[in-house]
C-alpha cells in the first residue's frame, strides 16, 4: 500500500519535473574550487536560473496591471520585486573580509568590495521616477535578505555609469537607462542573510551542490561573500545568478602544515544526492600546476588543468578531496602580486579635522595601462580637489589623470562622485594624494551605537584595454578592483558621564573664580548724593 | 498653644550673627545696606587675604606630599565592560616557546656576527615570510646637528579573517631595550617573542582586527620613523620610506621589552610624549591578566616592591624601626617612589619607553618590561599574557574612552583619580592668583594719610581716610614681559644651536653669563623715569603672578607633573619677590632668580637630551622651559631688581 503510494508520488513528481524542464526555465549549478598560492582554498558557488524569452518590465507600464507571474524554478520573491520596480539589471553583493588581490588574484565574481553593494540599471520614464523606484527596491531587498540595505539612502547613492556598465543588455524602449549605485561598507554578512539566499534556490540546501552551503563552515572562512545578479540578454531572457564565494584556510584548521582539503574539511558536508531540477550540476577543481598531489574520486573530465565532476552521474555521497604528498611551505615571494597591478588606499593623518587620501597604484606590467578610478565618498569626508597631486616613482607628473568628472558632496545629503582615467606608465608606482576635510557632525547625526569611527566605501578601479585600432574605443574587459575600505575618526564628543562631571565642575569653578575676581578687583562705596 | 520658639533661637542667632556683623550701621535704605554689607564682606576677606593665601599654599603643598599616601588612592578597576580581561582560555604552549627559543638562537647568531641593521631587518622579514605573514622593511634616517641616525625597521601584518582590516592592534619590540635608555642592551627575547607570536597568532581565526607586528630599529628613533610613515606625518629632519603594506587605524599597542634571561615580574611603563597617558583600562586589564592568567606579578616600572623586599626601602637607618616597619610608612615609601618616577617622566614629557610614541596618534600603548631576574618566568608566561591581552583588546568595539586618561598610578593595582590629585596644584595657583590680584587692586589707590594708627586702620574702613586713584604702568610692564619672552626665544635659539650641542662644556657657562647680564645691561641702557617707578615693580609682580598662576592651572590638566614642578619652582619664589631700597639686596635677589631661571644650563646632559627630544620627537619640554618658565622667573627677578 505504502509502496504503491510512494511510487505514484514519484511518478507525479517526475512528471512535474519534466514539465519544468520543458518550460521556459532552466537551472544550472556550478562549484569551482581553486587552491591559492598561500595555502588557502577559494570556492565559488554559482546557481543560475534562466527565464527564457522574458524581458524586463518597461517602466512606462508601471501604472497598469502587470502580466501574471507563474514561475516554477525562478524565485518568485525576487521576481515580484523586479517587476514591481521595473528593474532591468540588478547586482547585490554582501561580503565580509578584504579580498587580497595580490595573493589571490582576481576573484571569479568581481563584486568583492567589503560590506554591502547594490547597483541597478533602470529605465527612465513613466510615472514613477527612478529615484523613487530605487528607494522601493532597496527597501524590498532589505526585507528579502534581512540586511540593512534600507540605509543605502540618498546620502550614499551615486550614479557612476563609467565604472559599472551593464553586464547584460539594456532593452531598447526608446527611453534612457539610469544607474543607481550605493555601498554600505559596515554591513556584515552572516547566517541571517544566507537563509533567505538559500530559499531562493529551487532545491534549497537539501540536495545538489547547494547542500554544501553549511553556514557553520562558510562563516568561519577567511573571506566570504554572497551575490545576487539579475541581467537580461535579448536572445536568452532574464537570468538570475546567485553566487557564494569563500576563501578558507586549510593550513590554519589542520593544526599542522597541510593544505589538503576535501568537502568534509571545507564544508563539513558531502553531496548525498543531486538536485533533480538542475540541468547541469558541475564541480570544477583547478588542478595545481606544481607539486605531487592526488585527487579523489576520479574526475569525470580533466581538461586544461581543470578536473570536472558531473554530480548527476558520479557516485554519491560525493566528497572531492585533494591531497598533497608533503607539508605546505610558503614559497619565497608567495605574496608577490599576481594581478597586473595592485592598489593601496589609505587615509593618513591622525587629526580629526583634516587628513590626506593616499592611493598608490603599482603597474607590474611592461606596458602602459589605463584604469578608471572611482571614488563614491559620503559627505563625511570632503575632497580638496586643488590639492590633488600625482607622483610617478616619486616624480611629480601632470597629464596622468584625465577625463575627470566630479560631483561634489553636499553636506548632510549627497555623497561625492569622483571619477577619472589614470594612465599608468609601465612598471611604475603611481602615487595620488589629495587633502580631505572631515566634516563636523550635528550631534543627532552621531550613531547611538559604539563609536568606532565611520566606514568609508572602497574605491573602484576598472581596467580599460586600449583598443589596438583606435585608442578612443574602450571597453572595460577586466574585472573591477575594489580597494580596502577605510575607517575615519570624526570629531566625537565623549558622551560618557565622567566628562559631563568635568564640564559641570569647570563651570562651577569658573563661576566661583568670577565672583572672587569681582570681589578682589572692585571696590564698593556708598556715594551720598546731597 | 505657644509656638515652640525656644529651640530655634540659638540657631537663628548663630545665623544672624554674621549678618548683623556686616550690617552694623542700621540704615533705612535697603540697597544702601546691601552695598554696605557687601563692602563689609569684601574688606573682611581682603584684610585676611594673606591668611587665605597662606592656607591655600599650605594645603596645596601638603596635598602634594600626601599624594603617595595609601589612604588617598583606591584600587584599580575595569571601566570598559567590553574588555573582559582574563576570561579566555589561552592556547600559547610549549611548542610556541620552542619556536621562540629557536628564533632567539638565530638572533643571537646574528648579533654575534655583527650584522648590520639592514641584514637584521631582512632576516626578520624572511622569518615572517616563512610563517606566511606579509612583511616589509622600512629604511629611515634622522639628522640632528652633524649626526645622522640610520636604521631599518621591519614589520609584518596578519590580516584578520572576515574583517575589513580597518582596525589594527600593534605588537612591537625595539631592537634596543629600554634598560639604560637604549644604551645598547639588546631586546633579543622581545624580538623573538614577536616572531613566535607571528606564527602563533596566525593560527586563529578569532581576530577582529589586523595584527601589526613591528620590530623597530634603535630604541625610540625606529618606531618614531615607522609611526610617522604610517600616519603620513612629515618632519624636516626625517627621511623615511613609505610603508608598502597598509593596515587600518591602530587602536592599541603593546611593546615588549624582554632584555634578561628570565624575569620575575612584568613592569608597566606607560608615560608618553608630552606627558600623555594611555587609557587606564589597558593597564588595568594587563595587570589582571598577568596576575591571574599568566601568574606573573606586576610592577609599576622596574623597581621591586619595597614592602616585599624591606632592604630596598631606602629609608635612612636613623628612623626608628617601629616607624620604618610600620605598614603605612612602607606603603608610603613604595608609592612615593612610583610617584616620583612618574613625575620625572611626565614632567619632562619624556616617553618612558617605545610605547610613548604611540600616544600622539591617539593609540593607547604600554610597554611590558620583563624585569630581569634568575626566574621563574620566561617565554611561556609572557606569551600567554600577551595572547590574553590581545584577546582583550580584540574585544573592543570602540576606542578606549571615558575619563580614564587622568590618573596617577601609585602601585600596580592602586591609583589616584583626577579629583584626588588635581586640587593640590590648583590651590597653589589660586593662592598665586589671589596674591597677584590683591597687588593689582591695591595699586589702583594710594593712601594720602598714612599716619593713621594701626589699630584704627584695622577696625575702621570708613571714609575717614582719603584714597586717591593712581594709574598703573600697564603698557610698560607688558612691554617688559614681552621682552622677557623674546629673551626666552633667544635663549632657546642659543640652546638648540649647533654650536651649543657641539661644545656644551664651554657653551653652557658662556650662555649663562651672557643671559644673566643681558637684562642688567638693557635696564641700565633704558632712560629712567622717576615718577611712577615704584609702582612699576609692583605692577610687574601682579601680572607676573597672574600669568604664572594661569600657566600652572592650565598645565595641571595637560601634564600634572609639569604643573607640580612649576608650583615647586615658582609658587613660593614668585610670591615673595619684592624690591628693596638697597641696591645690593636687589642685586642679590636678582641673582638668586637668575640661578633659578637659567641655572639648568649647567645640567648639560639633561639640556642636550631635552633638545634631542625636541628635535626628534617634538617634545615641548625644552621650548616650554625657555619660552615660559625662564621668562616668568626672570620677571620675578626684575621685580626685585627694579628700584622702589
Amino acid at each position: 500500500m505504502l509502496a504503491s503510494w510512494k511510487a505514484r508520488l514519484f511518478v507525479g513528481l517526475s512528471l512535474s519535473l519534466s514539465v519544468v524542464k520543458a518550460s521556459g526555465e532552466q537551472f544550472d549549478e556550478q562549484l569551482t574550487i581553486q587552491s591559492l598560492r598561500d595555502g588557502k582554498v577559494a570556492s565559488t558557488f554559482s546557481f543560475k536560473t534562466l527565464l527564457k524569452g522574458v524581458s524586463p518590465r518597461d517602466p512606462r507600464t508601471l501604472g497598469a496591471e502587470d502580466a501574471s507571474q507563474h514561475y516554477n524554478v525562478f524565485p518568485l520573491a525576487l521576481g515580484q520585486i523586479l517587476r514591481e520596480y521595473a528593474v532591468t539589471e540588478l547586482h547585490l553583493s554582501l561580503n565580509a573580509g578584504r579580498w587580497n588581490y595580490d595573493r589571490w588574484g582576481y576573484p571569479k565574481e568581481p563584486a568583492v568590495g567589503t560590506g554591502a553593494e547594490l547597483w541597478a540599471w533602470m529605465g527612465d520614464g513613466g510615472q514613477v521616477s527612478v529615484d523613487h523606484r530605487w528607494m522601493g527596491l532597496r527597501n524590498a531587498l532589505a526585507g528579502l535578505f534581512c540586511a540593512s540595505l534600507g540605509s543605502l539612502d540618498e546620502q550614499r547613492t551615486t550614479s557612476p555609469d563609467r565604472s559599472f556598465e551593464p553586464e547584460g543588455m539594456l532593452p531598447d524602449w526608446g527611453v534612457p537607462h539610469r544607474i543607481r549605485h550605493a555601498t554600505l561598507p559596515s554591513e556584515n554578512v552572516c547566517t541571517e542573510n544566507l537563509t533567505p539566499f538559500l530559499k531562493l534556490l529551487p532545491c534549497k540546501s537539501l540536495s545538489g551542490i547547494a547542500s554544501l552551503l553549511n553556514p557553520h563552515r562558510l562563516f568561519d572562512a577567511d573571506w566570504h561573500g554572497m551575490g545576487i545578479h539579475v541581467l537580461w540578454r535579448e536572445d536568452e531572457g532574464v537570468e538570475v545568478r546567485l553566487t557564494f564565494q569563500s576563501v578558507s584556510d586549510p593550513v590554519r584548521s589542520s593544526l599542522g602544515r597541510k593544505r589538503d582539503w576535501s568537502f568534509r574539511s571545507l564544508f563539513d558536508r558531502t553531496i548525498d544526492r543531486q538536485c533533480p531540477i538542475a540541468k547541469t550540476s558541475e564541480i570544477t577543481v583547478a588542478l595545481p600546476s606544481e607539486g605531487s598531489y592526488s585527487i579523489n574520486p576520479e574526475p569525470s573530465v580533466v581538461n586544461a588543468g581543470k578536473a570536472s565532476f558531473d554530480v548527476a552521474t558520479i557516485d554519491k555521497p560525493l566528497d572531492v578531496a585533494l591531497q598533497w604528498s608533503g607539508d605546505f611551505q610558503y614559497v619565497s615571494g608567495f605574496d608577490k602580486p599576481i594581478t597586473p597591478f595592485s592598489v593601496q588606499r589609505t587615509l593618513r593623518g591622525s587629526s580629526q579635522a583634516h587628513g590626506q587620501l593616499s592611493v598608490i597604484v603599482k603597474n607590474h606590467q611592461n606596458s602602459t595601462q589605463q584604469v578608471v578610478y572611482l571614488e563614491t565618498m559620503p559627505w563625511l569626508v570632503q575632497f580638496y580637489l586643488h590639492t590633488l597631486e600625482i607622483r610617478v616613482d616619486g616624480v611629480r607628473r601632470d597629464g596622468i589623470f584625465s577625463d575627470i568628472a566630479y560631483i561634489p558632496a553636499v553636506p548632510h545629503s549627497r555623497p561625492a562622485t569622483f571619477q577619472g582615467i589614470l594612465t599608468l606608465p609601465p612598471s611604475s608606482a603611481l602615487h595620488l594624494t589629495m587633502d580631505v576635510t572631515k566634516s563636523f557632525l550635528r550631534y543627532t547625526e552621531h550613531r547611538p551605537d559604539a563609536q568606532r569611527g565611520w566606514d568609508l566605501p572602497p574605491a573602484v578601479l576598472t581596467v580599460l584595454e586600449l583598443d589596438s585600432n583606435t585608442s578612443t574605443a574602450r571597453h572595460p574587459v577586466n574585472p573591477r578592483i575594489y580597494t580596502s575600505t577605510l575607517l575615519v575618526d570624526m570629531a566625537t564628543p565623549d558622551f560618557s558621564m565622567p566628562y559631563n562631571v568635568i564640564i559641570f565642575t569647570c563651570s562651577l569653578i569658573a563661576f566661583i573664580f568670577g565672583s572672587v575676581f569681582n570681589l578682589l578687583t572692585r571696590k564698593f562705596v556708598v556715594v551720598r548724593i546731597d | 498653644m505657644d509656638p515652640p520658639t525656644a529651640p530655634t533661637n540659638f540657631w537663628t542667632q548663630l545665623l544672624l550673627r554674621p549678618i548683623q556683623r556686616f550690617s552694623r550701621n542700621g540704615s533705612t535704605n535697603a540697597s544702601e545696606s546691601r552695598i554696605r554689607r557687601r563692602r563689609a564682606v569684601v574688606s573682611f576677606i581682603t584684610r585676611r587675604l594673606w591668611l587665605l593665601q597662606l592656607t591655600l599654599f599650605c594645603t596645596g603643598y601638603l596635598w602634594l606630599l600626601i599624594i603617595p599616601s595609601p589612604r588617598l588612592g583606591r584600587r584599580t578597576y575595569i571601566d570598559e565592560n567590553a574588555l573582559q580581561p582574563g576570561q579566555v582560555n589561552t592556547y600559547w604552549n610549549w611548542g610556541d616557546v620552542h619556536a621562540a627559543d629557536k628564533n632567539l638562537a638565530q638572533l643571537e647568531a646574528l648579533r654575534d656576527s655583527n650584522a648590520t641593521s639592514k641584514q637584521r631587518a631582512e632576516f626578520i622579514r624572511d622569518q615572517f615570510h616563512k610563517l606566511g605573514v606579509s612583511a616589509s622593511t622600512q629604511n629611515y634616517a634622522f639628522s640632528t646637528g652633524n649626526t645622522i641616525t640610520n636604521g631599518t625597521n621591519v614589520y609584518g601584518i596578519i590580516a584578520s579573517p572576515r574583517a575589513p582590516g580597518t582596525e589594527a592592534m600593534v605588537i612591537s619590540a625595539s631592537w634596543l631595550s629600554r634598560t639604560g635608555d637604549g644604551d645598547g642592551t639588546l631586546n633579543l627575547r622581545g624580538v623573538s617573542t614577536v616572531l613566535a607570536l607571528a606564527g602563533f597568532l596566525k593560527g586563529y581565526s578569532l581576530w577582529a582586527k589586523d595584527i601589526v607586528l613591528v620590530v623597530s630599529d634603535g630604541h625610540l628613533d625606529g618606531m618614531h620613523a615607522w609611526l610617522a610613515a604610517y600616519h603620513g606625518s612629515t618632519q624636516s629632519n626625517l627621511q623615511a620610506d613609505h610603508l608598502d603594506l597598509p593596515s587600518g587605524v591602530i587602536w592599541t599597542a603593546l611593546n615588549i621589552d624582554y632584555p634578561g634571561h628570565s624575569f620575575s615580574h612584568l613592569g608597566i611603563f606607560f608615560e608618553g610624549n608630552n606627558g600623555r597617558l594611555p587609557n587606564q583600562d589597558l593597564l588595568n586589564s594587563f595587570q589582571r591578566i598577568s596576575l591571574y592568567t599568566g601568574g606573573v606579578p606586576v610592577l609599576v616600572y622596574d623597581h621591586l616592591d619595597s614592602r616585599e623586599h624591606p632592604d630596598l626601602s631606602g629609608l635612612p637607618p636613623w628612623i626608628p624601626t617601629a616607624v620604618r616597619k610600620h605598614p603605612e610608612v612602607q606603603s608610603y615609601v613604595y608609592q612615593a617612589k612610583n610617584v616620583v618616577r612618574h613625575f620625572s617622566y611626565q614632567a619632562r614629557g619624556r616617553p618612558s619607553g617605545v610605547h610613548g610614541l604611540f600616544h600622539q596618534f591617539r593609540i593607547d600603548a604600554i610597554t611590558l618590561f620583563a624585569v630581569p631576574a634568575t626566574g621563574p618566568h620566561g617565554f611561556h608566561a609572557i606569551g600567554r599574557v600577551i595572547e590574553s591581552t590581545l584577546r582583550t583588546t580584540n574585544n573592543l568595539l570602540e576606542r578606549l574612552h571615558a575619563s580614564f586618561f587622568f590618573y596617577i598610578l601609585t602601585g600596580a593595582d592602586r591609583f589616584l583619580k583626577i579629583g584626588s590629585y588635581l586640587p593640590s596644584a590648583i590651590l597653589i595657583s589660586i593662592a598665586m592668583m589671589f596674591n597677584g590680584l590683591r597687588i593689582w587692586s591695591d595699586l589702583a589707590w594710594s593712601e594720602d594719610q598714612p599716619e593713621i594708627p594701626e589699630k584704627q586702620k584695622q577696625t575702621q574702613f570708613t571714609n575717614k581716610k582719603t584714597w586717591t586713584r593712581r594709574t598703573r604702568p600697564v603698557i610698560k610692564v607688558l612691554a617688559i614681559m614681552i621682552a622677557t619672552h623674546v629673551y626666552g626665544a633667544f635663549l632657546f635659539a642659543a640652546v638648540t644651536s649647533l654650536w651649543f650641542s657641539d661644545n656644551p662644556k664651554v657653551a653652557s657657562p658662556l650662555v649663562f653669563t651672557i643671559f644673566a647680564f643681558i637684562p642688567l645691561i638693557i635696564l641700565c641702557a633704558l632712560p629712567s623715569e622717576k615718577t611712577s617707578r615704584g609702582s612699576l615693580s609692583a605692577t610687574l609682580k601682579a601680572l607676573n603672578l597672574c600669568l604664572a598662576s594661569t600657566v600652572i592651572s592650565i598645565t595641571a590638566l595637560l601634564n600634572f607633573s609639569l604643573a607640580t614642578l612649576l608650583t615647586i619652582l615658582m609658587g613660593v619664589p614668585l610670591s615673595i619677590s619684592a624690591t628693596s631700597k638697597k641696591f645690593a639686596v636687589r642685586f642679590c635677589m636678582y641673582n638668586v632668580y637668575i640661578v633659578l631661571g637659567i641655572g639648568w644650563l649647567f645640567l648639560q646632559d639633561e639640556t642636550l637630551k631635552a633638545v634631542w627630544h625636541w628635535e626628534i620627537l617634538s617634545i615641548w619640554f625644552a621650548p616650554f622651559v625657555c619660552l615660559v618658565y625662564t621668562p616668568l622667573v626672570l620677571q620675578a627677578g626684575l621685580v626685585c631688581l627694579l628700584p622702589q
